[in-house]
C-alpha cells in the first residue's frame, strides 16, 4: 500500500467527480432541495385543538373543562368570533345562544351555532359536533354508562412530540448518503470500461490502492454531504458522536453498493438503471420514521432500516449507546458484508 | 413516407425501446410520485385519528364506528395483533370491546372498555377517539342529544386542497416525462452511436425515424396520463373529453421531444435542459399550486392549454363549454409544432455521413 499513490488517486477520483456536470447538477440541486423541503415542513406540533367559545351565559363545563387536547378561550363578540376563526387563529368557534339554560331546563334543544373557515376539513367538522354534543351531554349531567381503563404504549410523547420537519432528518440522510451511489458507480463504471483501471495496474500502483482511493473518495464524498446537511437542519445536536458514527456506516454502505453496482453497469444510463431500484429499496425504511405504522417488521431485512432508525432514535429522542448499539452492530454487519461483496466482485472485473 | 418502414422501425423501438431505462422510468417515476404524494397529504399531513378495535362479541359498536366520518378505524382479531399496531403508531388508541358489552350499556350497568394508546399520539387525537366513543356509546343506548347543532363555513373564497391542487402537476409530469425523453433521448443516442446515419442510406426518410420515435412517446404518455388519472380517481364526469385532451396533450409531448432530439447531441444534454428548462413546462401546474397567483401568467406557457382542460374535467366537473377555446389553442399549438418539426428536420440536412 503506497499513500502517496492513494492521495493522487483520490485527488484524481474527486476532481473526475466534479467534473461530471450531470452528477455535478444532481448534488447540488439535491442539497438544496433537501434542504427546502425541511425548511417549508412544519416546524412544530399543533397538539391541541384550539376552540374559540362565545357564550353570553355562563357554561361551566365549556369553560372549566380539564381535558388533555382541549384548548378552549372564551371570545366577548360573535362577530369576534368569527373573525378569529377566519384569521385560523381557531379550529372552530362555538356560539351559545343567550335561551340555553332555558331550553334545556325546558327539555327543548337550543341551537349551537359551529363556525368553520372554507378550508376546513369535512372530518375536523364532524370531530368538532362530536366535541360539542359531548360537553352537551356533560353540561345536561348525563353520565356515561360505561369507564375506560388506560395503558400507554411505548414512552408518553404528550407535549414533547416530534415535529413533522425533524421526521425527515433519517429520509435526508439516507437520501444525501445514497445519492452518492450514483456518481460513485459511473465513477468506477467509466474506468472499467475505458479500461484506465488496467492501465493503473502496469504501473507501482495495486489493486489494494485502487479499491483503497475509491473506499476514500466514496465514503469521503457520502459522509461529507450528510454531515453537512445533518449539521444545517440541527440533527446533529443531540448524541453528535452516534450521529456521525452512523453516517460514516451508511456512507461506507452506499460505497459498497456502488462498487457491486459499477461491476455491472457499462454507462451512465446503465448506472441509473441499476442504482435507481437499489435506491429506492434502501429508502423504503425511511418511511416507517415518517408514516408510523405504514411498513411492517419485514422492512428490517433492508440494511438502511438501521441507519434510518439510528439516526432516528439518537436525534430525536436522544437515545444513547446503549440503545443503538444493536442497531449499529447489525449496520456494521452489513456494510462489512456488501463492500467485501463489492470489493470481491470488482477486483475480479479489474483482474 | 413509408407507413410500412415505419411500421418496422416503430416495433424495432417497442422491442428494443423496451430495455431502455428512460422507458422505465418513465413509468415508474410518476406513479412513485403520486402515491408519494397521497401518502403525504393523505396520510402524513391529514391528522385523522385512528382508532384500532378487537371486538370480543358481537358489538353493533363496530358498524357504528365504520359510518363516522371523525375518525378511521381498523379491526383486529387478536390483542397482540392490536397491541403491535399501536406500538408502531398504525393506530393511535386501541379498544377491546368486551363481549357483551352493547346489553350491559343498554341496561345501565357498568362496563368497561380496554383502551391502549400509541405514546406518540397527539393529545387532540385522543381527544377526538375519546369523545367519539363516548358519543358513539350514547346514540347506542339511545341516548338524545340535548342540543342542535348547525355548521356554518364562513367565507366566500372556495378552498383547494393541496392533492387536488397536485394533481396537475402529477399529470404534465407523466405526460411529458415519458412523451418527451423518451424520443429525445433515443434520437440522441441513435446520433451518438451513428445508427441514424446507418438508417438513412437505407430507403427509410428522416421523418419515417422520427415519427416512430415520436408514436412511441405520444404512445407511453398517453397511457401515463391516464394511469394517473385512474389511480387518482380523477377521470371526472367527462371520460371521452379527458381522453382527448389527454392525447392531444401526449401529441405535444412528443412533438417536443422530437425537437430537443434533432438539437440534443447527447444525454446528458438532454438531462441539463430538462432540468433546467422544465420549468416552463410545469410552470402551470406550479401557478396552479398557488391560487393567489394571477391566472393569465400560466397562459403564457404551451402546457397551460393541456392543464386547464384536464383541470376543469376532472376537478371542477367542466364540460365542452368551459375547455373549447383552450383545446383549440391546444390543437393550433400541436399543428404548429408539426410545421416546425419538419422545418428542422430539412433544415437540419441528416446524410449519411452525417447531419450538416
Amino acid at each position: 500500500m503506497n499513500i502517496h499513490i492513494i492521495s493522487i488517486l483520490v485527488s484524481k477520483d474527486l476532481s473526475l467527480f466534479f467534473r461530471k456536470r450531470a452528477i455535478i447538477i444532481l448534488t447540488f440541486v439535491g442539497l438544496i432541495f433537501y434542504l427546502v423541503i425541511y425548511f417549508v415542513m412544519p416546524s412544530s406540533v399543533d397538539e391541541n385543538l384550539k376552540i374559540g367559545l362565545y357564550s353570553p351565559v355562563s357554561l361551566p363545563v365549556f369553560t372549566q373543562i380539564d381535558e388533555e387536547g382541549l384548548e378552549i378561550s372564551p371570545v366577548e363578540s360573535e362577530e369576534m368570533l368569527k373573525e378569529a376563526v377566519l384569521d385560523g387563529s381557531y379550529v372552530v368557534g362555538i356560539s351559545i345562544p343567550v335561551d340555553v339554560a332555558e331550553k334545556l331546563s325546558s327539555n327543548q334543544k337550543p341551537r349551537v351555532n359551529l363556525y368553520f373557515t372554507p378550508d376546513a376539513p369535512q372530518e375536523i367538522k364532524d370531530a368538532m359536533e362530536v366535541v360539542v354534543r359531548e360537553l352537551a351531554y356533560m353540561q345536561t349531567g348525563q353520565p356515561l354508562a360505561f369507564d375506560v381503563s388506560e395503558e400507554i404504549l411505548g414512552q408518553d410523547m404528550t407535549g414533547t412530540l416530534i415535529p413533522p420537519r425533524d421526521r425527515l432528518r433519517p429520509l435526508l440522510a439516507i437520501f444525501i448518503i445514497m445519492m452518492e451511489i450514483l456518481g460513485l458507480s459511473n465513477l468506477i463504471s467509466e474506468e472499467i470500461e475505458r479500461r484506465t483501471a488496467q492501465a493503473l495496474l502496469v504501473t507501482p500502483t495495486t489493486v489494494t490502492d485502487i479499491f483503497i482511493a475509491k473506499s476514500i473518495s466514496g465514503i469521503g464524498l457520502a459522509f461529507v454531504q450528510a454531515v453537512l446537511i445533518m449539521a444545517i437542519i440541527g440533527g446533529m445536536n443531540r448524541q453528535p458522536l452516534i450521529i456521525l458514527v452512523s453516517l460514516l456506516l451508511g456512507a461506507a454502505l452506499a460505497t459498497g453498493v456502488s462498487f457491486l453496482i459499477s461491476a455491472r453497469a457499462r454507462d451512465f444510463m446503465s448506472v441509473l438503471a441499476w442504482s435507481f431500484p437499489i435506491l429506492i429499496i434502501l429508502i423504503i425504511p425511511s418511511f416507517t420514521v415518517m408514516f408510523p405504522g405504514a411498513i411492517t417488521g419485514w422492512v428490517k431485512i433492508i440494511p438502511s432500516y438501521y441507519l434510518v432508525d439510528t439516526v432516528h432514535r439518537a436525534a430525536n429522542f436522544g437515545s444513547g449507546w446503549g440503545d443503538v448499539w444493536v442497531n449499529l452492530l447489525i449496520l456494521f454487519g452489513f456494510t462489512a458484508a456488501i463492500f467485501w461483496a463489492g470489493i470481491y466482485i470488482l477486483r475480479r472485473k479489474f483482474q | 413516407m413509408s407507413i410500412r418502414r415505419m411500421g418496422v422501425l416503430l416495433s424495432k423501438e417497442f422491442l428494443y425501446g423496451s430495455r431502455n431505462y428512460i422507458l422505465v422510468f418513465s413509468i415508474v417515476g410518476p406513479i412513485i410520485i403520486s402515491i408519494i404524494i397521497s401518502l403525504i397529504f393523505g396520510t402524513w399531513l391529514a391528522e385523522k385519528p385512528r382508532l384500532g378495535i378487537l371486538d370480543e362479541g358481537r358489538s353493533q359498536l363496530v358498524s357504528m364506528f365504520d359510518d363516522l366520518n371523525s375518525i378511521d378505524n381498523l379491526e383486529y382479531n387478536t390483542i397482540s395483533d392490536m397491541k403491535r399496531a399501536v406500538e408502531i403508531g398504525a393506530v393511535d388508541i386501541g379498544i377491546v370491546i368486551p363481549s357483551g358489552f352493547d346489553n350491559s350499556v343498554m341496561r345501565g350497568e357498568r362496563t368497561e372498555i380496554k383502551a391502549f394508546i400509541w405514546g406518540e399520539s397527539m393529545a387532540k387525537s385522543r381527544t377526538i377517539i375519546g369523545v367519539t366513543i363516548a358519543n358513539t356509546v350514547r346514540e347506542l343506548t339511545g341516548q338524545k342529544s340535548p342540543i342542535e347543532i348547525e355548521t356554518i363555513t364562513l367565507g366566500d373564497k372556495a378552498s383547494i386542497p393541496w392533492n387536488d391542487r397536485l394533481l396537475p402537476f402529477i399529470v404534465l409530469m407523466a405526460v411529458f416525462l415519458g412523451g418527451l425523453m423518451l424520443p429525445s433521448t433515443s434520437v440522441a443516442t441513435e446520433k451518438e452511436k451513428r445508427t441514424i446515419q446507418a438508417l438513412i442510406v437505407t430507403p427509410t426518410s428522416i421523418e419515417d425515424i422520427f415519427l416512430a420515435k415520436g408514436i412511441l412517446g405520444f404512445i407511453l404518455s398517453f397511457f401515463m396520463g391516464i394511469l394517473i388519472l385512474v389511480l387518482n380517481k380523477a377521470f371526472g364526469t367527462e371520460p371521452i373529453l379527458l381522453i382527448i385532451v389527454l392525447a392531444l396533450g401526449a401529441v405535444m409531448a412528443a412533438e417536443l421531444g422530437m425537437l430537443l432530439g434533432v438539437y440534443a447531441k447527447d444525454f446528458t444534454t438532454i438531462f441539463a435542459i430538462w432540468k433546467s428548462a422544465g420549468i416552463i413546462l410545469f410552470a402551470p401546474a406550479i401557478i396552479y399550486l398557488f391560487p393567489q397567483i394571477p391566472e393569465w401568467i400560466g397562459k403564457i406557457f404551451p402546457t397551460y392549454y393541456v392543464t386547464q382542460p384536464i383541470v376543469e374535467l376532472s376537478q371542477k366537473g367542466g364540460g365542452w363549454a368551459d375547455i373549447a377555446t383552450n383545446t383549440f389553442i391546444l390543437i393550433a399549438i400541436d399543428v404548429a409544432l408539426i410545421f416546425i418539426l419538419l422545418f428542422t428536420l430539412r433544415k437540419k440536412q441528416y446524410t449519411a455521413t452525417g447531419q450538416q
